[in-house]
């Protein structure tokens, strides 16, 4: 429930059918209307970059994604300059609104707290 | 008399120096020694060197990312319970073999089985833990191996020598560009039942035997890694370089089993002396510049000898006359030696083949390449051979050696040092 970066109801809901099937549309119509889609963002563009765990999870990115993460920014940056949101054609269409980011958040997060555990460990020989 | 009384007493301590014995567990096989040392060691030797690599520089790389992630447990996990039980893993890789190891107390024995096994069955591969971890100890082999005259003197004599094979490269080198998907399709190829032997010392061949018939089941049974057998070829190549002493590699090679002869003949070339601060009795030995150094060379494989002199010194002026030495003392080998000379450089060879299995290292390679090559035991063929050598055959191998093309290496300042004509090669 507790996610690396914030605390997720997600996979409860996506868990139970009748649930998704309330939440879902409401989630759609909250992500269309957040209106980063407009400016060419995925969701994962978004994600607090300034933590060092992010950090890591960011240079696990292939090449590929890196290239396209920086350029979505970029042309954002300059719609943003413009003051108005990019031409239609151009939105994020939301089945390529894709989690590329976080399952290497997540991992990385792992890593940490298997890191703490070791550091902290008892050991009881017995 | 005397020396009939030693030579009994030898015999009846080699009666009871217990030898490991092959069996065949759940289709690996597995031979272990146990001299009652308070620690025991582990090894899983993989015909995965780098003469059945898929790709240049892969078995390097699949040295390099042993003991990462797998599903059992993740790389850190790996390393410090290994910690928490004192023992030591560590990974190398020859031209035919890598080799896993676990050295750890007695008694521990199921949790480092069970670390080298798990890496075998279920390694992941993952892309990060190649950029993150692996790929810094790949590129920083090839460094250290570039940058050390004498490691890469060796990796040109083999590329000259045997060109395919035994020829190809220890070391990764930037240009090959090796991936973590190269890694993992090579990993699959190499870990089979019939292509890894575990090697056990200081643990009861049953116990281990029976650890591992649980932990290897899961491996595919497929037919053992083949190579084309290796061919001598030859030939001479320089490299300019100008950190480093001035080396020369002056060799030739032999396709076939290892002998007997040619072991000797590099104990008979070696001007190494058997006492600090003398001279060796090697012909070459009175005929070192000072500063110079010549290493016999001696690399037995499986099909195939690689043999000759490195010389190393500080001028090429040095290396050309210690070069000049090098070969008159090779041709004259070739001419004969007298039986005197023949009965030293036997002994000679017999004590570094036969003490190259006293040491744990040795003994776990030594042991586990043969039960590769499908023996179940060290055989004292090897070292009953040198009893067996006479002047004519040692005349008769050492001349048709000479008669082949040599290998010729030599690095450092390219204008100055000798060719291998220059040599009278």
């Amino acid at each position: 429930m507790v996610g690396p970066l914030s605390i997720s109801l997600a996979n409860y809901v996506k868990s139970s059918k009748t649930l998704s099937r309330w939440v879902k549309p409401i989630a759609n119509w909250y992500a269309n209307a957040a209106g980063y889609r407009k400016y060419g963002f995925k969701y994962d563009d978004l994600l607090v970059e300034e933590r060092p765990d992010v950090q890591r999870a960011l240079e696990r990115l292939t090449r590929r994604e890196k290239y396209d993460r920086a350029f979505r920014i970029k042309r954002a940056s300059q719609a943003s300059v413009l003051h108005k949101p990019l031409p239609k054609e151009l939105w994020m269409k939301p089945e390529e609104d894709a989690r590329y980011l976080l399952p290497h958040v997540v991992d990385v997060a792992k890593e940490d707290s298997e890191r703490k555990m070791w550091d902290h460990l008892e050991v009881k020989r017995v | 008399m005397l020396a009939a009384r030693v030579s009994t007493a030898r015999n009846a301590q080699r009666l009871a120096r217990s030898f490991a014995t092959a069996v065949d567990s759940a289709g690996v096989k597995v031979a272990a020694v146990d001299r009652n040392q308070p620690t025991s060691a582990v090894t899983i030797l993989v015909k995965a060197g780098s003469r059945f690599e898929t790709k240049p520089g892969v078995a390097n790389a699949l040295k390099n990312f042993a003991f990462k992630g797998t599903t059992k447990r993740s790389a850190l996990g790996t390393v410090r319970e290994s910690e928490l039980y004192g023992g030591v893993l560590s990974s190398s890789v020859t031209r035919e073999h890598l080799a896993l190891t676990a050295e750890f107390l007695r008694g521990d024995e199921q949790f480092f089985v069970d670390v080298l096994t798990s890496f075998v069955t279920s390694a992941k591969y993952t892309r990060h833990e190649f950029q993150e971890y692996v790929a810094p100890l790949i590129e920083n082999d090839t460094t250290l191996a570039l940058k050390d005259h004498a490691t890469y003197a060796l990796e040109l004599a083999h590329a000259q020598a045997f060109r395919t094979g035994l020829g190809a490269s220890l070391f990764a080198l930037p240009h090959h560009s090796v991936t973590h998907e190269d890694i993992k399709a090579y990993a699959k190829t190499a870990f089979t039942k019939g292509n890894m032997a575990v090697v056990g010392s200081g643990i009861d061949q049953s116990v281990l035997a029976q650890l591992v018939e649980k932990s290897l089941n899961s491996v595919p049974a497929t037919a053992t890694a083949s190579s084309t057998p290796s061919t001598y070829f030859g030939g001479e190549s320089r490299i300019e370089s100008h950190s480093g002493p001035h080396t020369l590699f002056i060799g030739y090679g032999a396709a076939g089993a290892p002998s007997a002869e040619l072991a000797t003949l590099a104990a008979y070339l070696s001007p190494k002396p058997s006492i600090k601060w003398s001279q060796g009795l090697s012909p070459i030995a009175s005929a070192i510049p000072d500063g110079t150094s010549v290493q016999s060379v001696y690399l037995p494989y499986s099909d195939a000898t690689l043999l000759g002199l490195l010389i190393q010194g500080p001028t090429p002026g040095a290396v050309k006359e210690a070069g000049k030495a090098a070969v008159e003392a090779l041709k004259l080998a070739a001419r004969g030696i007298s039986e005197e000379e023949l009965k030293k450089a036997a002994a000679k060879a017999k004590f570094a083949a036969a003490s190259a299995t006293e040491s744990r290292e040795g003994l776990l390679t030594t042991l586990g390449s043969q039960v590769l090559a499908g023996n179940s035991a060290i055989s004292d063929a090897t070292l009953a051979a040198f009893d067996k050598l006479s002047a004519a055959s040692f005349t008769k191998a050492t001349s048709s050696l000479i008669k082949s093309k040599p290998t010729y290496v030599a690095i450092g300042d390219a204008m100055l040092l000798p060719y291998a004509d220059g040599l009278g090669l």
